[in-house]
């Protein structure tokens, strides 16, 4: 426990020019300092692949998505952003997703889905960006979200990395 | 020479008498609305103070305009969905809420967070309590009108930020707690931007004191203002840094130390007579003590480097991507954990100490997958109520500091 000191203002404090005079001096002193502002729509922060921004469908090779439609990102998302219904299709993987819908304006980018998904096909891009004339267009569909797996390489390396921990011991399960 | 608290409380309270007395306006009360849009009320706080002249007769606090109904929403969506929903209740200090919810699940579940994960927590934590002072200084100073301290106060807080950006993805409502501890292990880049940004740090917190303690207007507008005796802070429950401003040495992180706090050393300021200038002297050293426990747990973390950081624990904890492919096994823990997480029957509450104060969720579980009741004390709630008894006799122009110093988050407040 420390008791806080309480400061009684001295002459010169409270004469309250010289105080003015010290503050102008600081003024004077930031204006040739290194500008701090960023100027945000022209200067955006730089996207690496820890930014978390929409989730995208991957694309396979073959122009097929990754996705299964099993669910789960659906039932782990907290804001019910995502709905999905599957079908059948004559690929090898035989389940694809008939509609698979993320409503941009519910979607809180928490990457619960991210997390979720078994079959690696969804995954958070760097596209933060959103803007619309109507709420309708702003509820992305198959064609709006889908990625090929290429442009989204570096968050999947980099969310097997995190991941990495267990690598060794999980053998024990 | 010093006075005593109750003195300058006596003294107070007849020169408000005395005040009132003296208005030429005296006897014609109004009735004025501040808030709920007003900017000085920090949120959506309605205040409807009853005049008389420039001095408050009475004041109401009306809250309840930003009621989203989380504790609801909590029992509705399950256990692990309503991580993003804490961040949304103090959101100046998303991750402390997370790693409150956290901590009261674990304790119902009976999981243990392995060590480096604990390290994490509280190295988040002491981040956010930083940065929720940061919002406090900034803001209040902005609504008595220094503008200056408002930008030095968001420069520091930009560095956090860009910490957190660097580390969660994220620069607000970041999600990163899970239970069992959290989402990743800090890595090279966010760790140098934190090491960079502490060594600095205490230099700034100087700087802001240069400003404000000897300031005249800083001090004119705060010293004597509000003042919360001992047995009132306690009678009225208030908590945080209103607490120990009052000078009763109260911190959670002392009294019962949760995710290894004891190892840490670092002091708790309190204040003698409990105005909004002690206040603001517990917040500024609380900051600086913050920023040392900050850098023992980056120490910590080097020391511990490649411990695990999430449990292991596979009926709450889901497996790792990479096993999911290769183990059916851990693919069906995948989909149970995802759609249906259940915890034990019982009942938890293990409290934090926020930048606000006790900030805890009571928990009960039936068993099933989602919670039968999630209570939230939120320690703003208490803060709040505490405004008319000190505002009544003050000058309508206190309120600002006086709602300043208090330093309360209406999504908290209201949920
Ligand atoms: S979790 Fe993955 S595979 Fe399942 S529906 Fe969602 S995106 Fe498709
Ligand atoms: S990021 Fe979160 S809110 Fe958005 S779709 Fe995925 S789970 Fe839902």
């Amino acid at each position: 426990m420390v008791i806080v000191k309480r400061k009684e203002l001295s002459f010169a404090e409270r004469l309250y020019l010289p105080e003015i005079f010290r503050a102008l001096s600081l003024t004077f002193r930031n204006m040739f300092q290194r500008e701090i502002t960023r100027q945000y729509p022209e200067e955006p922060l730089p996207k690496t692949e820890v930014t978390r921004g929409q989730p995208r469908l991957v694309e396979l090779e073959e122009g097929s998505l990754a996705c299964v439609s099993c669910g789960l990102c659906e039932a782990a998302c907290p804001a019910y952003a995502i709905t999905i219904d599957g079908g059948e299709t004559e690929n090898f993987i035989e389940r694809e997703p008939k509609l698979f819908e993320i409503d941009m304006l519910r979607c809180i980018l928490c990457g619960f889905c991210e997390e979720a998904c078994p079959k690696d096909a969804i995954f958070m891009s760097d596209e933060l960006e959103l803007a619309g004339f109507t709420r309708k267009g702003l509820v992305y569909g198959i064609d709006k979200l889908r990625r090929p797996r290429a442009a989204l390489q570096k968050r999947i390396d980099y969310v097997y990395r995190i991941n990495d921990r267990w690598r060794n011991s999980s053998s024990t399960h | 020479m010093s006075t005593t608290r109750s003195q300058v409380f006596e003294y107070e309270r007849g020169a408000a008498a005395q005040e009132l007395k003296d208005d030429p306006l005296h006897g014609e009360a109004m009735v004025l609305n501040m808030g709920p849009q007003h900017p000085a009320t920090h949120g959506v706080l309605r205040l409807v103070v009853t005049l008389d002249g420039e001095t408050m007769r009475d004041v109401d606090a009306d809250v309840g305009y930003l009621h989203r109904g989380k504790e609801k929403t909590c029992e509705s969506l399950g256990w692990a969905k309503f991580f993003p929903h804490t961040d949304r209740l103090d959101y100046v200090q998303p991750l402390a809420n997370n790693i409150a919810y956290a901590l009261s699940i674990e304790k119902l579940a009976g999981i243990q967070v392995p060590e480096r994960g604990q390290i994490l927590r509280v190295l988040l934590m002491e981040v956010s309590r930083i940065a929720a002072h940061l919002i406090y200084l900034g803001t209040t100073c902005i609504d008595l009108g220094a503008i200056t301290m408002f930008f030095a106060c968001f420069k520091e807080r930009e560095t956090i930020y860009n910490f957190l950006d660097a580390y969660t993805g994220h620069r607000m409502n970041n999600t990163y707690v899970r239970i069992g501890g959290v989402y990743a292990d800090l890595d090279e880049t966010s760790t140098g931007i934190l090491r960079t940004w502490l060594k600095d740090f205490p230099r700034a917190v100087d700087t802001f004191e240069k400003f404000l303690t000897g300031n005249r207007i800083w001090y004119d507008r705060n010293r004597n203002i509000g003042i919360i005796d001992r047995q009132m802070a306690l009678d009225w429950s208030l908590n945080g840094p209103n607490l120990r401003g009052a000078g009763v040495d109260a911190d959670l992180r002392k009294l019962e130390p949760y995710s290894g706090y004891e190892r840490y050393d670092f002091e708790v300021p309190v204040g003698t007579v409990g105005d909004c200038y002690d206040r603001y002297l517990v917040r500024v050293e609380e900051m600086r003590q913050s920023a040392r426990i900050c850098v023992q747990a980056l120490d910590l973390l080097e020391k511990t480097k490649g411990g695990e950081f999430l449990s292991e624990d596979r009926r709450y904890v889901l497996p790792p991507k990479g096993d999911v492919h290769r183990s059916m096994e851990e693919l069906i823990f995948q989909f149970k954990i995802v759609t249906d997480l259940r915890l034990p029957k019982g009942e938890a509450y293990v409290p934090i100490e926020s930048s606000k104060g006790e900030l805890g969720f009571y928990l009960v579980s039936d068993g099933t997958a989602k919670p039968q009741r999630c209570h939230i004390r939120a320690p703003g709630l208490m803060n709040v109520q505490a405004i008319p008894i000190l505002s009544r006799g003050r000058l309508l122009s206190d309120m600002v500091s006086l709602i300043g110093s208090l330093d309360f988050v209406m999504g908290e407040v209201d949920r």
